[in-house]
């Protein structure tokens, strides 16, 4: 759940969002996952006072039946967040995320919707004692029904992960079963060295219609010597991106090549409860803007039911 | 060519952090290796299986079990906090689904999901 405030140009906007996530285990092997997103956009209209919205937007953003067939294969039907680079899987949701604006080549690769609708196979072993290796091998079925609409392709991610140095690199390819039927490829990485409260995340992709990349260093001051308490709970995150048009548009990415650097502080209160604050600076030949956003998140869980338990 | 220089960089970035991990990884390969051994991937309620239990054995069930605490902390550690805050512990039937969840999307191997598991329902 959210409160993110978003000035962009100067133009203010409020953003109520909350994402409920209802699971569902069932038996030893079974999980049901679903997202739902409900969001508003209140804006100061001319003339006016207080801010306005239109209706509640309601989105399911993925609903899908996962079979855990043994140690290292999971197999997924329905609609899920497709697996390409890390953003859209992994660090999306607004208590996760370090910095509360999207990467620009964010829409690259993951169909609109940011979901599919088909069949994945997954999962994660130990390739040898010093890496565990991962895998998303999956197909998306053409569906141009709102808002559950997908692409037709179908495509790989990998990754391998040491745990010793908390390092995690990886690759996505994928493959356009439509339209000019083109390949799209990405590399991700995580690092979080042992020595530093440090984290460091970075993306590349590319595909016909642009390509870019973007790095994100976020650091806790716990190693600070003076208001420790307070200082373990602050982040400070900066993130560099930039953006390239491709051979063919999409209304998802930028129209023109620009460049993005962006700052954050974000203060972790209490288990799941994030205050985030970030500011941003956006250069292209349209010229630049200013980006604000000031934020409170809010991640809990509650029990439902009395399926699933220890296994 | 902009996109060939973007390829080289990324890849020697990546090569820098590979050299950097290799480098810690031996740095820390002396202190590391004790413990994993005697962890397997078994649950907490899996000492029911010892049936011939002499003395020497009790005590190296118990032993077993603290090396396997330890090391469940330890993945904790280095699993649950790549993506987002490491969560706190909650009640255990919540704890297993989310897990289940975080087995799935995070694709845990099954050895780390186990011990994770038996760590934070403890
Ligand atoms: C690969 C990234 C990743 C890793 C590693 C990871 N998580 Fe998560 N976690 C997520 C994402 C993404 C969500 C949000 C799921 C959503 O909203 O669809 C999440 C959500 C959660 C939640 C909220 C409830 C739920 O199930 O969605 C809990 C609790 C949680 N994770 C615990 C853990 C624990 C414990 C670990 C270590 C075993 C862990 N996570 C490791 C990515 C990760």
């Amino acid at each position: 759940m959210g409160f993110i405030s978003n000035f962009s140009g100067g133009q203010p906007d409020l953003h109520p969002i909350a994402t409920p996530l209802v699971l569902v285990p069932i038996g030893q092997r079974w999980v049901f996952e679903t997202r739902a997103t409900f969001e508003n956009d209140l804006v100061q209209l001319p003339g006016r006072s207080g801010f306005h919205g239109g209706p509640v937007q309601k989105e399911v953003e993925y609903a899908q039946l996962d079979f855990i067939a043994n140690s290292c294969v999971t197999i997924t039907v329905g609609r899920f967040l497709t697996p390409f680079g890390i953003f859209n899987e992994r660090l999306y949701p607004v208590w996760i995320r370090n910095l509360q604006s999207d990467p620009l080549i964010l829409p690259i690769g993951i169909g609109p919707s940011n979901a599919s609708t088909g069949g994945m196979i997954r999962g994660g072993f130990k390739a040898r004692p010093q890496f565990n290796i991962n895998y998303a091998v999956y197909f998306s079925a053409l569906s141009t029904t709102s808002p559950v609409d997908s692409d037709r392709f179908a495509g790989v991610r990998t990754g391998i992960f040491i745990p010793k140095a908390r390092l995690e690199m990886g690759g996505s390819f994928q493959h356009l079963l439509e339209q000019e039927r083109s390949n799209l490829f990405g590399f991700h990485a995580i690092w979080q060295p042992t020595l530093l409260p440090l984290d460091i995340r970075g993306e590349y992709a590319n595909s016909k219609r642009g390509s870019g990349y973007w790095i994100e260093p976020a650091y806790k001051l716990s190693q600070l010597p003076f208001l420790q308490n307070e200082m373990r709970r602050t982040q400070l995150v900066a993130r560099y991106q930039q953006f390239f048009t491709g051979d063919l548009v999409s209304d998802a990415l930028p129209p023109i090549n620009t460049k993005q650097f962006e700052f954050g502080l974000n203060y972790y209160f209490i288990d799941g409860l994030k205050a985030a604050s970030n500011y941003g600076r956006q250069f292209s030949s349209a010229g630049n803007l200013n980006v604000w956003t000031l934020g409170l998140t809010y991640r809990f869980v509650v029990p439902m039911g009395s399926a699933g338990g220890p296994r | 060519m902009r996109r060939n220089w973007m390829l080289v960089c990324c890849l020697g970035v990546m090569a820098c952090l590979v050299r950097s991990a290799l480098a810690q990884e031996q740095e820390r390969s002396d202190k590391g290796s004790a413990v994993v051994a005697s962890a397997g991937p078994s649950t907490a309620n899996s000492n029911a299986s010892h049936d011939r239990r002499s003395p020497p054995a009790l005590r190296s069930t118990a032993s077993a079990e603290r090396a396997q605490r330890i090391e469940g902390e330890k993945r904790f550690r280095t699993n649950c906090g790549r993506c987002h805050q490491p969560p706190h512990k909650f009640p255990s039937r919540v704890m297993a689904t989310a897990i289940r969840h975080m087995r799935v999307r995070a694709m845990l191997t099954d050895e780390d999901m186990r011990l994770i598991l038996s760590y934070m329902t403890q």
